[in-house]
């Protein structure tokens, strides 16, 4: 009897394929485009996630921020953080390493080969606070840092333009015409958020950088630090014990604003994370509207169906077909179409994002809630879509609908 | 021709057939028809059109229910009943045949013949083994995967006969069956009836065409919704 059921709405179905086909496609492109928006948002999440993870995590980044001369705020930021003041903050509780950084960049010699890079001046705690590790040699030594002597490490994406696949450990690379020795290298760890090789990186002490690489005009400062805090709980405090050190180390008086940022890492990372969720929640909206109008097609092609099938729903009544028979038969063909269009959907949806995945090097989740609730969906607003037009079906009258042209 | 002892397959008392345009306005259409068929009969309706002869038909083939009177169908009062109640006669007791075939155009002939057993509950399996048998009856063997429209007219309606006859209904409605069809197919349409009558189905043949009617045994004419006629069909004088 199912069995029989079944082959009726597929007949029936099947007897204007196209319209069917159209029909469907409406169900298909809903279901696929939530199915993608819904991948691409946890995708998104998953890629903010893992660049946060390669930063390192319970970290406060403090900036030397725009200072005040002569009552006037200056736009640009001034060198204020000193390496004095990076030593005073280590000795703040609960703060396990504090890094200074001189940034700048150049281009790296050796032989042939030539490689533009940026180049970070620091000390040993780096690997620390950035959660990174040395894959051959070894990092720089203090020794090396007091003395500025001329050592680098190198990242990958160096390591791999300047030596191909021959050891670079010991090897001597030139920049700005200076040869500098290289001690080791860093382990690979990939684009960063913005989409930088962060590979793309060389080490030199701090001392080095900042007397014969940048040639500073304030040469005791830094200029960016990672403060890298034991637990998550203490950043809160951690950020605002340095804020009060660091005042009073800089002589502020109450009033006088700081010439500092110190920024709390996580707090900047759920900002981004809560607009990624935005982001997916929006995407997945505009694709259940698609999958809306979806379901209306469904409702449109059965109503037309409806109309045309008069005679035959007159003739089905005659032969002894029941009200519940007539339902059942509009809402399994209803079922049917959108059964079929979300299956198609689903897949083609699994597809299309991995195959986005694929193109962006990224991991694409599939993920089993997004496939049930999307595809259970689809079947439940299709069914319902078909309830109107079997109501409408079920109302004819048997002999005026025999008497249908 | 009504002989006590036969079983009456239905009967009419007093039936009565109003529609109301609003506003009070009454319109009768059938007026005390009173009749009973027995097992067997072949009987034959005539009469002219706007004489009530299709709201009568509706009425007897359940579809309609009339305003006053009784109809017993196999001994069952059915003018009371709602709506699935009367799907379910009709499925169970009652075989229809129309002019325009009404059979689904994109369905083979044996998918148009297993509809009624559909709504009855059947297994698929023993669907189709009845439509083959039925098909056979109407000698229409070696059809089955046919669509209609590859069927000549008289043939389309020998696959809407197997499709009434299916679920072994207690009565067959003819409703003007040759009324598509030509002469010479109209007449072995009619012989195919007669034929199934000889075997011992019951048929009303709903026609306005005296030559058709010929095939019945007793007619019944209506006129101006009342009975004007009953007796055999040789009997009936053509004014």
């Amino acid at each position: 009897m199912i069995k029989l059921i079944f082959k009726e709405a597929w007949l029936s179905i099947m007897s204007d394929k196209m319209r069917t086909f159209l029909t469907t496609l409406g169900v298909i492109i809903g279901v696929c485009a939530v199915v993608i928006m819904v991948s691409v948002g946890q995708a998104i999440q998953i890629y903010i996630n893992k660049s946060f993870d390669s930063m390192g995590g319970n970290l406060l980044i403090l900036v030397p921020g725009t200072g005040e001369s002569s009552g006037i705020r200056t736009a640009h930021s001034r060198p204020t953080v000193t390496l004095s003041d990076i030593e005073s903050l280590k000795k703040i509780k609960n703060v396990i390493s504090v890094v200074g950084i001189i940034g700048t960049s150049g281009q790296m010699v050796y032989g042939s080969n030539n490689w533009y890079s940026r180049i970070a001046g620091t000390t040993e705690d780096y690997l620390i606070v950035r959660n990174w590790e040395i894959d051959k040699g070894a990092m720089f030594s203090d020794r090396d840092i007091k003395s500025a002597r001329n050592v680098i490490v190198i990242g990958q994406t160096v390591a791999k333009e300047l030596f191909g696949f021959s050891n670079p450990i010991g090897k001597y690379i030139r920049i700005k015409n200076i040869p500098f020795r290289v001690v080791g290298t860093l382990k690979e760890k990939g684009q960063s958020m913005t989409g930088d090789d962060e590979d793309n990186v060389t080490l030199v002490p701090v001392t080095t950088a900042r007397q014969k690489l940048k040639g500073s005009r304030h040469p005791k400062t830094v200029d960016v630090s990672f403060i890298k805090i034991d637990k998550e709980e203490n950043v809160k405090i951690v950020q605002q014990r340095v804020i009060y050190k660091l005042r009073a180390r800089h002589n502020l008086k109450t009033g006088q604003t700081d010439d500092f940022s110190a920024r709390d890492l996580t707090e900047i990372m759920n900002k981004i994370r809560s607009i990624g969720k935005a982001l997916t929640i929006l995407l997945s909206v505009i694709a259940s509207i698609s999958l809306l109008v979806g379901s209306i097609g469904i409702m449109n092609m059965m109503l037309v169906s409806v109309t045309e099938r008069t005679r035959e729903i007159g003739t089905r009544k005659a032969l002894g077909a029941s009200n519940k028979w007539i339902v059942l038969q509009f809402l399994t063909e209803a079922t049917f179409i959108s059964c079929l269009g979300s299956l198609t959907g689903l897949f083609l949806g699994i597809a299309l994002s991995q195959i986005v995945g694929i193109i962006y090097s990224a991991t694409v989740p599939i993920s089993v809630w997004t496939i049930v609730v999307s595809a259970s969906v689809a079947i439940t607003v299709g069914i319902l879509s078909g309830l109107f037009p079997a109501y409408k079906a079920m109302k004819l009258n048997p002999i005026d609908a025999l008497r249908y042209q | 021709m009504n002989k006590p002892f036969e079983k009456k397959v239905l009967e009419l008392r007093h039936i009565d057939k109003s529609y109301f345009m609003g506003e009070g306005l009454e319109q009768k259409v059938l007026k005390d028809i009173n009749f009973s068929v027995s097992k067997g009969e072949f009987l034959a309706i005539m009469g002219p059109s706007g004489s009530g002869k299709s709201t009568l038909m509706n009425i007897l083939g359940c579809l309609d229910k009339p305003t006053k009177g009784e109809y017993l169908l196999d001994g069952v009062e059915t003018s009371q009943m709602n709506e699935n109640e009367l799907a379910f006669i009709r499925n169970r007791k009652i075989g229809f045949v129309f002019q325009g075939f009404n059979l689904m155009m994109r369905r083979t002939v044996e998918d148009n013949v297993v509809i009624p057993l559909i709504y009855s509950g059947k297994s698929s399996k023993e669907s189709y083994l009845l439509a083959d048998e039925y098909l056979k009856k109407v000698n229409l063997r070696g059809y089955e995967k046919y669509f209609p429209n590859q069927l000549s007219g008289g043939m389309q309606q020998r696959v809407a006969i197997a499709r009434a006859m299916i679920n072994t209904p207690e009565i067959v409605f003819a409703d003007e069956p040759t009324g598509n069809l030509d002469t010479k197919t109209s007449h072995e349409i009619m012989t195919l009836f007669k034929e199934l009558n000889e075997k011992g189905m019951t048929i009303i043949l709903i026609t306005h065409e005296p030559d058709i009617a010929k095939y019945a045994k007793r007619l019944i004419r209506i006129q101006d919704g009342q009975k004007f006629y009953d007796g055999s069909v040789k009997g009936y004088k053509e004014d």
